[in-house]
């Protein structure tokens, strides 16, 4: 039995209060402490990748590996374990949640000025929860590290945030607690309505496959999981508390949201909505896939319309998720796996191009003192190596070869496109997409620079930190079975259930 | 051999009659009240603890009481809160007359594990005032026109409660010949009428006071905000519960009874459920207004009393069904996560009360710098109270909203739910100004030790059963299976 699953969960965890204790006494200390314990978090997250890659394909779908399991709670009737495992759909989101909380370590030295000990102590507290919410198999237990994830969330945007930060926490911890205690609710629901009442995923696929759980018994959970997941995802209408909740946090949570916090959105769709309630999800697979084109859309064109470079990046946010969820329901639809391959594929190269992106804003704040679009003028001359950042960021984010954004964008349409050829009006929106951030590149970095404003460029060491979020980009578009030959069994596994 | 129950009772009266005596003797020694009873209550606890592990038959109390293990559970929980009051009264009372307010605490301490071993009626009520009286005079302990107000109202409507209980009573004894409270349910069961049906409500109303159900709720808020901050805990945390194993012991068996008519919309599911609903709807909208912590926080018991009743609701709906057992069990375990919980947010509020002189809720602002620790007890306990996992206070949300989310209640389900998520409302809003605030200072304020003694056990209380809840659990089912099997 293999514990490097609970280890994922467990070191950052445990690990939290020595991060605290270690920053409070020395500071350099406490950076360093820090960075050495998220590397070794991605140490472990890299092997569980790299035994996902190397196991997954050769088994069934629907198998799940470096299961662990024991029992919790159990009394009468009701009974709840502690059950982990992965497959080809957790792994690449584990792996890229390690990677960022690197990433946004390096960035928040600079970044972040006061409270530190507290903000490096939440910060493994928030990836314990990550990686617990990624790995649970047990629909409870999936719940809570879901809800554990909001409080360190919460003090981020309200501690460390910007002006109207008070409001955009409370905004956001009541949004997000309120669409997942609905979730949770469908899930009891669904629960006690079951011949043999069980909380572990596998278990109820089993029964699902035998055709033991009734179809009529789908609906509400469904409906009340599709309230949780696109809060989180987010989805239009759901989506008003993601521009305040970004605008407000500084920059390396903005990264730890898009990066991470969405990812939980698009994993829930596909884990739990299509996972667990197959047959209702197929039944109204044409309305979830027409709200993730309109999420599309809508995204690209608020976007447009943006003057503050960072909310842009948060609508570009809504746009790429709408992605995850029209990818997942055209291979329902259609039976072409390249939707949910595409769209695990999209969460993994989203959280890295718009995690570049954000971080650079929050670069841009700080060395030039605004973020507006129209005020920020002439960084190609000025500051040379952010404005080459930015625009390669912006590349990765528009789905521009050679970054991996490219494959999963296409693969997404081409499953659209299977389904029905009049979903290939989403062929627009990456073509708004790359409008808006070619304008944006226009008026910043191509306009000429105003007299006397002095501003300071990033150090090369800075570019390298950049580096490590678009050179696996650029790798994976020629590697790119390493994520989708594991995703392959979820995509075939999850179109043959209903 | 005397059993243990018998010596705890022993104890805890000897124990209330004789402290008195140190006001008449002035002794000097300001606490030594405090330090006695805090000593017997701890004993106390430990010889029911023993009484519940190996329950014997009590003799001297013939069918009056009943060794039961549900009778144990409110016991340990009604004696460890009393205790945790007095030990916070050490730093807290600023009175001359300490004997005589530890006295009286060790009083409403006897009449609580009295009532929850009671299984007659009669005895039952005798407990009942035991464990009320004290209370009304600690309410007005402060000698404040504040305080004796609230004392006032509060005596008033408890006197009523305790009126309707008695008529109740011989409403029962009337109808039955009994006041044994298995005879009397039997009796309600077997001869439906509708006397009987007034005597339930009857039940309901009387208890309703204490267990703070809306409507019954009026008195609360001016109490818990007039009392000493201490003696607020001890009727939130403490005589509630009481409260909560009567309408166990006598409503729960009668669930079967059609109320007023036989119409199939006057079932005591129903009743329970439209209650259950109310409270704590009414709680949660009217904590959301408060401006002041004591009331905040009496709203705040007041809704987590309709949590507790949807396990009446699931019971009633389908006696003896898995839904039944779940619905029992959550109520009886939010009983004890709620205590601590309650207990902790309302000991910490204490504390600011006694440093900062203010109960307002701009006393929170910054609270997180000037005095941490009772900052993130009152963090926790607030998280707890809205059910964010891993708490305690989840793990029994979660069973109570189980046992009713699929079938006829469902919708009380959803309620229960978006009320958690409503009242985070004001829990994280309360956190929010603890954290984010700016404070009028920032200087650190003491906090005395047995209160951050306190504050560590039930902090270590709610994230311990939080994170383990397994026997905790085990525990209050093998309680409900006995009780209902």
């Amino acid at each position: 039995m293999s514990y490097a699953l609970s280890l994922l969960i467990a070191l950052p965890l445990v690990a939290a209060p020595f991060v605290y204790l270690a920053t409070r006494a020395n500071r350099r200390l406490g950076i360093y402490f820090s960075l050495g314990l998220a590397l070794v978090v991605l140490a472990i997250a890299g092997y569980v990748f790299w035994e996902v890659y190397s196991q997954v394909p050769a088994l069934a779908p629907g198998t799940y590996i470096m299961q662990e399991k024991y029992s919790w709670i159990s009394f009468n009737s009701f009974g709840l374990n502690y059950f982990l495992g992965v497959d080809g759909l957790s792994s690449p989101l584990l792996f890229v949640s390690a990677l960022l909380t690197v990433l946004v370590i390096l960035g928040s030295r600079r970044l972040i000025d006061h409270h530190e000990a507290e903000y490096y102590a939440l910060i493994f507290m928030f990836e314990g929860a990550i990686m617990g919410v990624f790995t649970s198999l047990n629909l409870i237990l999936f719940y809570i590290f879901w809800e554990v994830v909001l409080i360190p969330m919460f003090f981020f945007i309200g501690v460390w945030g910007g002006p109207r930060r008070k409001y955009a926490a409370m905004k956001f911890i009541i949004f997000t607690f309120a669409g997942s205690t609905i979730m949770l609710l469908g899930f009891l629901y669904f629960y006690m309505g079951m011949p043999s009442p069980s909380f572990d995923i596998p278990t109820i696929d089993a029964m699902l496959q035998a055709h033991q759980i009734p179809v009529g018994l789908e609906y509400l959970p469904l409906l009340a999981s599709f309230i949780g997941f696109a809060v989180k995802l987010p989805l239009v209408p759901f989506h008003t508390w993601l521009p305040d909740a970004h605008v407000e946090a500084p920059s390396p949570i903005s990264v730890l949201l898009a990066g991470v916090l969405l990812k939980m959105g698009g994993y829930g769709f596909l884990r739990i909505s299509i996972g667990l309630f197959p047959d209702a999800s197929t039944q109204y697979a044409w309305v979830f896939l027409g709200l993730g084109l309109f999420s599309m859309f809508y995204g690209a064109v608020a976007a447009l319309l943006q003057t503050d470079l960072k909310k842009m990046i948060a609508f570009t946010s809504i746009n790429h998720m709408g992605f995850v969820l029209f990818g997942a329901y055209a291979t329902m639809i259609s039976g072409s796996y390249l939707g949910i391959q595409g769209a695990i594929f999209q969460m993994f190269a989203h959280a890295l191009a718009v995690g570049s992106l954000f971080m650079l804003s929050g670069y841009i704040q700080h060395q030039a003192g605004t973020r507006e679009i129209p005020v920020l003028k002439g960084l190609g001359t000025t500051m040379p190596r952010t404005a080459a950042i930015l625009v390669l960021g912006s590349a990765a984010a528009m789905g521009l070869p050679p970054f991996a954004s490219f494959l999963a964008e296409f693969m997404v349409i081409a499953a659209g496109i299977s389904a029905s050829i009049l979903t290939a009006v989403s062929i627009l929106v990456p073509v708004i997409t790359a409008g808006y951030f070619l304008w944006m590149i226009k008026r910043t970095v191509l306009s000429p620079a105003e007299a006397g404003h002095e501003a300071h460029d990033m150090g090369w060491s800075d570019v390298g930190a950049f580096a490590v979020y678009l050179v696996p980009l650029v790798i994976l578009i020629v590697s790119s079975y390493l994520i989708l030959s594991p995703a392959l069994p979820v995509a075939q596994f999850l179109r043959g259930l209903p | 051999m005397v059993d243990y129950l018998t010596s705890a009772v022993v104890l805890l009266a000897g124990a209330s009659l004789f402290l008195p005596l140190l006001q008449v003797f002035r002794t000097g020694r300001e606490n030594l009240a405090g330090y006695i009873l805090a000593l017997v209550l701890a004993a106390a606890l430990a010889l029911i603890g023993l009484f519940t592990l190996y329950p014997s038959p009590v003799p001297w109390a013939g069918s009056l009481v009943s060794p039961d293990q549900i009778g144990g559970v409110f016991a340990l929980v009604t004696v460890g809160v009393v205790l945790a009051v007095t030990i916070a009264s050490f730093d807290f009372l600023k009175s001359a007359s300490k004997p005589v307010y530890y006295s009286l605490l060790g009083f409403t301490a006897l009449g609580m594990v009295l009532l929850a071993y009671s299984q007659d009626l009669l005895m039952l009520f005798v407990s009942w005032e035991l464990m009320s009286l004290p209370t009304y005079v600690l309410a007005g302990f402060d000698k404040k026109i504040h305080s004796n107000e609230a004392s006032v109202k509060y005596a008033i409507i408890g006197a009523m409660s305790s009126a309707v209980i008695l008529y109740a009573i011989s409403l029962s004894y009337g109808l039955t010949g009994s006041t044994q409270i298995s005879a009397v349910v039997a009796g309600f069961t077997s001869h439906p009428s509708a006397l009987a049906g007034v005597a339930t409500l009857l039940f309901v109303a009387g208890f309703g006071f204490k267990m703070s159900i809306v409507p019954f709720h009026m008195w609360i808020p001016d109490a818990y905000e007039g009392a000493p901050t201490t003696i607020s805990t001890l009727l939130a945390a403490a005589t509630k519960k009481a409260g909560f194993i009567a309408a166990i012991r006598v409503l729960l068996g009668i669930s079967t009874l059609y109320v007023v008519t036989k119409s199939p919309l006057f079932t005591m599911a129903n009743v329970f459920a439209v209650l259950a609903l109310v409270t704590m709807t009414v709680g949660n909208i009217s904590a959301l207004t408060q401006k002041s912590m004591t009331r905040l926080l009496a709203y705040s018991s007041i809704a987590q009393a309709g949590y507790m009743l949807i396990g009446f609701v699931a019971f009633a709906n389908a006696p003896g069904s898995s839904a039944a057992m779940l619905g029992l069990t959550g109520t009886v375990f939010h009983v004890i996560n709620h205590a601590v919980m309650k207990g902790a947010a309302f000991l910490a509020a204490a504390l600011v009360v006694l440093q900062l002189k203010r109960a307002d809720l701009k006393a929170y602002d910054g609270l997180g710098k000037r005095m941490p620790i009772t900052a993130f007890t009152l963090a926790i306990a607030f998280l707890g109270l809205a059910g964010v996992p891993p708490l305690s206070g989840f793990w029994s949300k979660l069973i109570l909203v189980l046992s009713v989310a699929n079938g006829p209640y469902g919708w009380l389900a959803l309620a229960a739910i978006l009320n958690s998520a409503f009242s985070l409302g004001y829990y994280a809003w309360i956190i929010k100004r603890m954290y984010m605030d700016p404070g009028e200072s920032t200087e650190r304020v003491k906090e005395p030790l047995w209160f951050v003694l306190i504050f560590a056990i039930m902090v270590g209380l709610i994230i311990g059963i939080g994170l383990f809840p397994q026997q905790v659990i085990n525990f209050v089912s093998n309680a409900v299976n006995s009780f209902v099997g």
